[in-house]
């Protein structure tokens, strides 16, 4: 395994089209998937992560090491000086900004966030579809999923008729 | 989270009843309603919130990318919805109407108030729809709107629940629960009893039947319930236990072997009106590492292995529990018997680094306590050479308070912060300046240590009343509100 300055361990992460991204054990950790391959001493050389492409690996990247819980010098000044709840708000508007990607990008993260197993992630990604059915008409919902209804038109009615509660 | 919560409709016969005891029925209303609104804000947060927070860009293609999802991460999407939007998903095509019956439901009952009808009816009606429409299992079931009825909690426990909060309504009190209810309660891994439910729902003993039946339970919260004498703990599940302003005389952890952490508060024995009364026991609890308000009241604060700590008991490795961290005192520092406790009890607790100190009122002052009664203490071994942390709740700039601060000050070594936190209303800059500015002047014995003086960022949600960071599982400090 590489190590680099301040004795901290770096893993390499491979995407199927054959980038290689170098990045700290810690980061690449905030990925249950990635963090069981290291404990259980698969990650000697380079890990592949399949069906994730460079363009969504290196977003994953990016979001972990802005979530990865700040350790060393650096992080214990910040805590010293910034309240909890600050920081919180911080990253908060940080995923935001995040999150502000076309819908293809959107759902490939989301896939990227399952597979990965990175809660905070999956859930980020979620809320936006979640968002996005909350509030708005089901022909909405169907436009904005670009889901097609394929109830004839008598069955959805009796699927309103058993949730009706839902519609009123 | 809207706390707010409207006043009852009380029946007229439950009103004559609190005219003949000399009550205004109205005034009786608004009390339980404010006591509710309060017990609401310390709720934790459901899983799912009614509030839209972030903004989907338009559809940039035609594809239809949901579909490529797995049904388990759709489920996840649906289980994260209010869930009368969830509910909704079922017409949107036939795959999603499969999504949404096998996705864990979230029912938190203030989601599904129809718009237009009388509010504690209209959740009721909505919340028995709900459970009857769903074949279960909940991931959440979150009732704190109306009056409960036992068919629900039948129906969730036949169902299956992972999450539970159950608060209340004072009435009416025609809930009558069976004892097998909680049968079904091995899927349950966090409940949240509040205000009086035991009361009504549980017999003496039911508690214990609770976690007995409960393998997987790891969180217990329980408010403003009259418990009986003693509260004992036997688990192998529990690791989070908070028991806040409710009437218990002594919480004994019997046996719990994953028990992280122990919060009580506000403690109070319907035959005694003199504040401390809640004694905590340990017996086997290897995991414990975060135990407050210890309230150092030297009739009754805290045995361990079989032995009363107090002022002066010799500690031996069997009144020791070394696994505990963070420990949380509630001193009177108006009462040199409870100072005299301080030296004390850390004593069990030989590896603790973060010490929260809360200065309780008191209207009996006996003595002064000046920085000669600390120094007359003799060497405070824990003070000197292992709190790292020492935060300072509710300040008022007393002078035992402010003789504390100095000793504490000159003696810990090893001390790199202490954090003083103003009690509520005594906050303008001068006033704390004034008092405080002795402290600046004391020879620090840790030279590195800084000092911050605030207010609690917001005493209520901060409150260690909130079970939001108590019960959670973050690894926060509960104590810790700045």
């Amino acid at each position: 395994m590489a190590t680099r300055e301040a004795g901290k361990k770096m893993i390499m992460l491979k995407s199927p089209d054959g980038m290689e991204f170098e990045v700290e054990e810690a980061v690449a950790m905030e990925s249950q998937t990635i963090r069981k391959m290291i404990e259980d001493d698969c990650a000697d050389t380079a890990i592949l992560i399949p069906n994730i492409n460079s363009k969504i690996l290196s977003r994953v990247i990016e979001y972990c090491n802005k979530h990865v819980p700040t350790t060393g010098a650096t992080g214990a000044a910040a805590s010293d000086t910034v309240a909890p709840a600050a920081l919180a708000e911080d990253l908060k508007i940080w995923d935001a900004e995040f999150i502000k990607v076309n819908r293809a990008t959107r759902f490939d993260l989301i896939q990227a966030a399952s597979y990965l197993n990175i809660k905070g992630l999956l859930d980020l990604t979620s809320q936006t579809t979640i968002d996005t059915i909350s509030d708005n008409s089901l022909e909405e919902i169907r436009s904005f999923l670009s889901t097609k209804n394929d109830y004839l038109p008598e069955e959805e009615q009796t699927i309103r008729r058993e949730n009706q509660w839902a519609f009123q | 989270m809207d706390t707010g919560v409207p006043a009852f409709s009380m029946n007229p016969v439950m009103a004559e009843i609190f005219r003949q005891l000399g009550l205004d029925p109205d005034q009786v209303g608004g009390f339980f309603a404010r006591s509710l609104s309060h017990t609401h804000h310390a709720l934790p947060d459901p899983p799912v919130t009614a509030d839209a927070r972030l903004f989907a860009l338009l559809p940039d293609d035609p594809v239809d990318r949901v579909s490529r999802l797995p049904d388990a991460l759709l489920g996840n999407i649906v289980s994260c919805l209010p869930v009368k939007d969830g509910a909704r998903t079922a017409a949107l095509s036939r795959r999603w109407r499969g999504v949404w019956r096998s996705a864990p439901l979230v029912l938190v009952d203030s989601h599904v108030h129809p718009a237009g009808t009388a509010y504690a009816q209209g959740v009721a009606s909505a919340v028995s729809r709900v459970l009857a429409a769903h074949p279960g299992p909940f991931r959440c079931v979150h009732l704190t709107e109306s009056p409960l009825l036992a068919a629900w909690l039948q129906i969730v426990a036949g169902k299956g629940v992972q999450e539970l909060t159950l608060v209340h309504h004072p009435w009416p009190l025609e809930i009558f629960l069976p004892s097998t209810f909680f049968l079904g309660m091995e899927t349950l891994t966090r409940l949240y009893l509040g205000l009086g439910l035991c009361d009504v729902v549980m017999k003496t003993g039911d508690l214990d039947f609770i976690l007995d039946r409960s393998p997987v339970l790891e969180t217990l919260s329980l408010e403003g319930e009259m418990l009986e004498r003693c509260l004992g703990l036997v688990s192998q599940s529990l690791r989070r236990v908070q028991i806040i302003g409710c009437s218990v005389g002594e919480i004994f952890v019997v046996d719990a072997p994953c028990l992280e952490r122990l919060i009580q508060s506000g403690g109070w024995c319907p035959e005694d009106t003199d504040g401390n009364c809640t004694k905590v026991k340990i017996g086997h609890a290897p995991r414990l590492h975060m135990l407050g308000y210890l309230e150092l009241d030297p009739r009754n604060v805290l045995e361990v292995g079989n032995t009363v700590i107090k002022a002066g008991t010799r500690v031996s490795p069997r009144t020791m529990v070394p696994s505990v961290g963070v420990m949380a005192l509630e001193v009177r520092f108006g009462v040199r018997n409870d100072a005299k406790m301080v030296p004390s009890v850390p004593r069990c607790f030989p590896n603790i680094e973060t010490l929260h100190i809360k200065s309780a009122k008191t209207d009996r002052s006996t003595g002064k306590l000046n920085l000669k009664f600390w120094h007359e203490c003799g060497v405070i071994e824990f003070v000197r050479s292992r709190i790292k942390l020492l935060v300072f709740h509710d300040f008022r700039g007393g002078r035992g308070e402010l003789a504390f601060l100095k000793y504490f000050c000159e003696t810990a070594s090893v001390l790199k912060k202490v954090v003083i936190l103003f009690a509520d209303g005594f906050a303008s800059t001068e006033e704390a300046q004034s008092k405080l500015s002795s402290l600046g002047s004391v020879k620090r014995a840790s030279e590195t240590s800084t000092v911050l003086v605030t207010v609690p960022s917001d005493p209520q949600v901060g409150s260690i009343r909130s079970f939001k960071i108590g019960s959670g599982f973050s690894a926060d400090d509960p104590f810790a509100n700045y």
